[in-house]
């Protein structure tokens, strides 16, 4: 188990008010130390708020291992019912997660506004795996799974004093968000679409950590980012996991620098993934300011539409879209392939990102949930399975839907529309998940493709998708364009090579 | 297998001040951005010197008591201890090659 070595200086139960002094290098001199063996030669003492019979105790005596709150999951130890508050719930990932996490056993509360829907009809556009209102989605999780989620229509940004009486209510020993606006095409329609995402993202998240200061100091936000933060270096320097490791020197003047611990330099690539470095930069001075904790999850590009919960049943169902907007590159290929569309490779089609499955994704925010960060511990992780190319995407999808599924497919390059290199390289760093969370892929890439096409066969899924072929090709154009792209190439011959270049534990 | 020795107000003399070789102890802090990267560093120091010098980690907000009686005053702050005693101290994160250049005045580090 990854965190069974964790002690209560991890646990959100942990009550610090008044007892540590979190600046006591150089910025405050009042000493809280109270050591059992003489005045403030000792350690620091905390309480439990789940066991306020141990009173005042050392956190560091008491394990994740020896803590009977912790109970043994395969993700790790894991809080006994820890209540989790899931913001952006009825999205394509936070509807998964409030299933997952309610199905090992997690106290599940979530808000939702409802805006991806909105977001995604005002492009006339639609889920092609068709999700029913929450109501009926809670109906279906007690009846099918036994599973209940604790659920309140709230907008994050323009309703935050009814955000806070939720957050007073619940007490969540853990915040994940999920509730930003997730298109970078979306952010570069025009002005209004720029300012909006902005103000969403930003401003909404800015909120949730003032509320967490008030409200639930010792809880840990684990926040969605993205790789986009980075962009891609033309330099080829590795993307470090948000920070510089020590190793990493700035030469200058005959003099050296230990550049370790310092932000990595961000490079974002459309409005949308500016939002999302600026959360980076609001998260890392609340954490440094008021001592919270948080995890900022640079995911990389997630596809599929498979877990267990999800698939027990069509109402369970988590949203899957194929517009230019709201779909994500696999999920598109998939899509158009069952649409007979020639799959659409912006530019040469060999810009490089870096993959992550639903499930698998899962899999990795459990287990940054299971081993919180420690007080006013800031940390980031990039979570991703592996890397692969534009190219060798379309060409996995063309296989097995020819191969499996006898639809023919074919590749097509199309005008790039966004601001980008098409050749580059790329080298991210992904060892921390596999390293400290002990997460381990589960989902090859092929399996989901294969999954995707089975779900995205079916006939009134196949009716959904022909209904929306207009909205394949992209219009919005970095430059401001408003024109369809025009179509360079076919590629008539596909070499089906192996070409994959997944994470090798 | 963890070269580190895990430094607290309760072991620190017997680690760190009573040790039969230097030591070289990095006062950390949980919120410390910097301090959370010089574990791979050290380590290899660790193993590099094994036997000739022990290198240890003091969490300062746990330990608020040796923190302050050798008046840490920035995250992290290293110091290298021979016999009992201060020999140099620097602050702020450390390559490899500044923290050998610390390690040099107490051992042989060719």
């Amino acid at each position: 188990m990854h965190n069974a070595a964790c002690t209560c200086w991890n646990c959100p139960a942990i009550d610090l008010t008044g007892k540590v002094d979190f600046r006591a290098c150089g910025q405050s001199k009042e000493v809280f130390a109270q050591g059992q063996e003489g005045q403030g030669e000792g350690y620091i003492v905390a309480e439990c708020k789940r066991r306020p019979e141990l009173g005042l105790y050392d956190p560091m005596s008491v394990t994740f291992e020896e803590c009977p709150e912790w109970k043994r999951t395969p993700f790790g130890y894991l809080l006994d019912n820890m209540r989790v508050m899931i913001l952006g719930i009825d999205g394509y990932l936070g509807w998964t997660l409030a299933l997952w996490l309610a199905a090992l056993g997690c106290e599940v509360s979530g808000v939702d506004n409802f805006a991806r829907r909105g977001w995604v009809s005002e492009r006339g556009a639609h889920s092609v795996v068709p999700i029913r209102g929450m109501t009926e989605r809670l109906h279906a999780a007690k009846e099918v799974l036994g599973l209940g989620i604790n659920f309140r229509r709230i907008d994050v940004l323009n309703e935050r004093p009814k955000l806070r009486e939720f957050m007073d209510e619940m007490k969540p020993e853990v915040i994940v968000h999920y509730g930003e606006c997730p298109s970078a095409p979306y952010s570069m329609i025009d002005l209004d679409h720029a300012t909006y995402v902005q103000q969403n993202n930003v401003l909404g998240t800015l909120g949730v950590l003032f509320m967490m200061r008030d409200s639930v100091p010792e809880s840990s936000l684990v926040k969605l980012g993205t790789m986009g933060e980075y962009g891609a270096p033309l330099t080829g320097r590795p993307l470090f996991e948000g920070m510089f490791p020590a190793d990493a020197v700035l030469q200058w003047d005959n003099r050296e620098w230990s550049m370790g611990g310092e932000l990595t330099p961000r490079d974002p690539v459309s409005f949308y993934h500016v939002s999302k470095v600026q959360d980076t930069f609001n998260i890392y001075e609340a954490c440094k300011y008021w001592w919270l904790r948080s995890y900022d999850v640079m995911q990389g590009v997630i596809y599929g539409v498979h877990t267990d919960q999800v698939a027990a049943d069509p109402r369970l169902r988590t949203r899957l879209d194929m517009d230019e907007w709201f779909g994500t590159v696999i999920n598109r290929f998939v899509s158009q392939a069952v649409a007979g569309f020639p799959l659409t490779l912006y530019g040469s089609g060999e810009q490089i990102r870096g993959f992550i499955a639903l499930e698998d994704a899962m899999q990795c925010m459990t287990r940054l949930i299971t081993q919180p960060p420690e007080p006013g511990q800031y940390d980031v992780v990039n979570q991703m399975s592996g890397f692969y190319s534009v190219r060798q995407l379309a060409e996995t999808v063309a296989r097995i839907a020819s191969t499996e599924f006898s639809l023919p497919v074919l590749i097509q390059r199309v005008e790039n529309p966004r601001v980008e290199s098409d050749i580059h390289p790329y080298e991210p760093i992904f060892s921390k998940l596999p390293d400290r969370f002990g997460f381990q892929p589960r989902v090859p890439l092929e399996d989901e493709v294969y999954r995707m096409l089975e779900l995205l066969t079916q006939p009134h899924i196949r009716q959904r998708i022909n209904e929306k072929r207009h909205l394949i090709l992209p219009r919005t154009w970095w430059s401001g364009l408003k024109k369809q792209v025009e179509t360079l190439e076919i590629i008539e011959e596909i070499k089906y090579e192996p070409t994959r270049k997944a994470f090798r534990p | 297998m963890s070269r580190l020795v895990k430094l607290s107000a309760r072991n620190f003399q017997e680690e760190v001040l009573e040790s039969d070789v230097p030591v070289l102890v990095e006062f950390s802090a949980s919120w410390c951005l910097p301090s959370r990267q010089q574990e791979p560093v050290l380590q290899q120091i660790a193993r590099e010197f094994d036997g000739k010098l022990k290198v240890a980690d003091l969490n300062v907000d746990r330990n608020p008591a040796p923190a302050s009686r050798y008046r840490v005053m920035g995250c992290p702050t290293f110091v290298v201890f021979q016999a009992g005693e201060e020999v140099v101290r620097r602050t702020g994160a450390q390559s490899r090659a500044r923290l050998l250049e610390m390690v040099q005045a107490v051992v042989n580090v060719d």
